[in-house]
């Protein structure tokens, strides 16, 4: 029904090692969850510039054929005019859940993620600061790490999380994933047997969430709590990132092997 | 059981408790949940609405936004949603995300952004709920704090302009309004037949746009192609605030209904009484007016009537 899939499809990030932030890690491990589902290769580009190569000042983005697309939402849409859905077999009201459970996360989980880095004082100072700036000298890393925090900063208290504390913030984590882990149940999937870009959103933001060190443990323990939640993320894990770790050097997920969850 | 609850929020107009989302929101939490509530519109007083409107004051605790509000009534045992499942629990926490995703720019923009809109509508009625000299203020900050809220949220790249990053808010506003349509489908309420803090929210979000009366009002007429939605928030209007689609509650309907009748017959009067005097007038149009046939008493004799008939 469309034209092919070239090839060299790519996909932007930042450098993992070094520079990656926890919620752009959480975006960028969706949307390649995402493609996987979808059976579309991609090969994983990492540039200390992505933020400014992207469209929308937001990564990841992925450029295909001659087209470059930024962030999930428009991504899901593009590669749906291209042919491939995941969510066709849903009826109407399913796809008006999909879309609501995806705003939940987009907006209890992703916005924790960055005030967690860019409010919480001592991670910024620790774990922030250093990483976004690390590919530029001084005194640019400064400037553009302290630039970027007050633009999240201002959003931050234009939707009214300015004045939440940090045990506010991880409280309405444990409630997202409550949720999510309610609607999961015993499922394999959200909808049951064919994942959705839920799915891959959900996998993207938990697994990173599990998966990085950061200066406590809290926001892990809040997901860890739900077992129903990281056995998802295993299966998610074994079933379309496995594969790549055998053959080729560019591991898809994770850094190193301890960045596994079969630990 | 509880101590007396306060809650002073927004007033209303158009038939409506309230104007302000929020408050509209805890409002209806309270009808459905049976809490015992004194509503104290902000009026035109010199005490100035403190922090976030609405604000529940129940003994010493002061509680201002309407998620912690509903958690406060929820610990007092007024629980609206004791009868829904986990699943149905986490699907409200789902929709909400969408709700305060998709359709809250676009109701902020209808309000506070819009200028037509803002200037007729939003301005004067704040305004004139305000107390001298704050009015001349706070109306101006709600709104640069809501066109804020839209372009920080909503207005990145690739969305240079403000007219795209409207034409963008209003269609993710109309795809959320067919998305609840959808999932109402034809029940009365969203979780079966009693009302839930999902359908508090909705209401909250959807009854401003429905009733209040815009210049520009294009997500009001896509809500109205929405039948299923205009019936949800009607219900809920007339059965847990007991105001007729009209707006007046039974008994004043029924003093407006009788003034209206005054009025109507007085008009009656006027109309014929005006035929009348036409209809004398076409038939004698030589018949002098009233007040000159005194003239000529005084002036006496016919030869002044000719005089007086010049006269206008």
């Amino acid at each position: 029904a469309a034209e092919p899939w070239p090839e060299n499809a790519a996909l932007y990030q930042q450098l993992k090692e070094e520079q990656i932030l926890l919620s752009d890690n959480a975006s960028s491990l969706a949307v390649q969850a995402f493609l996987q589902m979808c059976n579309l290769p991609v090969r994983v580009v990492c540039r200390a510039n992505a933020e400014y190569m992207s469209p929308s000042g937001k990564v990841p983005f992925i450029h295909v054929g001659n087209q470059v697309v930024s962030e999930l939402g428009p991504i899901v849409q593009f590669v749906k005019a291209k042919g491939h859905s995941l969510s066709d077999g849903l009826d109407e009201v399913q796809k008006a859940e999909m879309k609501a459970y995806m705003e939940l996360v987009n907006n209890m989980l992703l916005t924790a993620e960055l005030y967690l880095q860019w409010c919480d004082d001592v991670t910024v100072e620790e774990i922030t600061h250093p990483r976004y700036g690390s590919p530029y000298p001084w005194p640019l890393n400064r400037i553009l790490s302290y630039q970027k925090q007050w633009e999240v900063r201002r959003k931050m208290k234009a939707i009214g999380w300015a004045g939440k504390t940090l045990e506010q913030v991880l409280e309405d984590v444990d409630q997202c994933c409550n949720a999510l882990s309610q609607r999961l149940g015993t499922q394999p999937y959200f909808f049951n047997k064919q994942p959705t870009e839920l799915d891959a959103l959900v996998f993207g933001h938990l697994f990173t969430i599990l998966t990085t060190q950061l200066i406590t443990d809290e926001l892990s323990e809040k997901v860890k709590n739900y077992s129903n939640l990281t056995a998802f993320c295993r299966r998610i894990e074994q079933q379309y990132f496995e594969v790549h770790d055998k053959d080729s050097s560019t591991t898809v997920v994770g850094r190193s092997a301890k960045r596994s969850l079969l630990r | 059981m509880a101590a007396p609850m306060e809650l002073s929020c927004w007033g209303g107009g158009w038939g409506l408790p309230s104007l302000h989302p929020e408050s509209l929101i805890v409002m209806a939490y309270a009808k459905f949940s049976g809490a015992p509530l004194t509503v104290n519109t902000i009026g035109n007083s010199w005490r100035a609405p403190k922090g976030d409107v609405p604000v529940l004051i129940s003994e010493d605790t002061v509680i201002s936004q309407p998620a912690k509000i509903l958690s406060f009534l929820r610990k007092q045992k007024y629980n609206a949603d004791y009868e829904l499942s986990a699943k149905q629990g986490a699907d409200t926490l789902a929709y909400i995300a969408l709700l305060e995703e998709k359709l809250c720019p676009a109701l902020l923009h209808t309000f506070w952004v819009e200028a037509e809109n803002y200037c007729s509508v939003t301005k004067p009625w704040f305004a004139s709920r305000i107390a001298f000299p704050l009015r001349l203020y706070l109306p101006g900050k709600m709104s640069r704090e809501a066109l804020n809220r839209i372009l920080l949220t909503k207005g990145g790249p690739p969305l240079y302009s403000l007219t795209e990053v409207e034409a963008q808010i209003y269609r993710d506003a109309k795809e959320c309004l067919n998305l609840l349509s959808k999932r109402l489908g034809t029940s009365q309420f969203f979780f079966g037949d009693t009302p839930t803090t999902l359908d508090a929210f909705v209401f909250g979000f959807l009854a401003p746009i429905y009733k209040v009366c815009f210049p520009r009002v294009q997500l009001q007429e896509h809500l109205k192609q929405l039948p299923n939605l205009c019936r949800f928030c009607d219900d809920i209007l007339i059965c847990y605030f007991r105001l007729t689609v009209a707006g007046h509650s039974p008994a004043g309907q029924n003093t407006a209904d009788a003034n209206l009748q005054k009025l109507t017959q007085l008009v009656n009067k006027e109309s014929n009484l005006i035929e009348k005097m036409d209809d004398n007038l076409r038939k004698s149009p030589q018949h002098p007016p009233r007040k000159l046939t005194t003239l000529k008493l005084a002036a006496g004799g016919e030869e002044i009537s000719p005089l007086n008939r010049l006269s206008p």
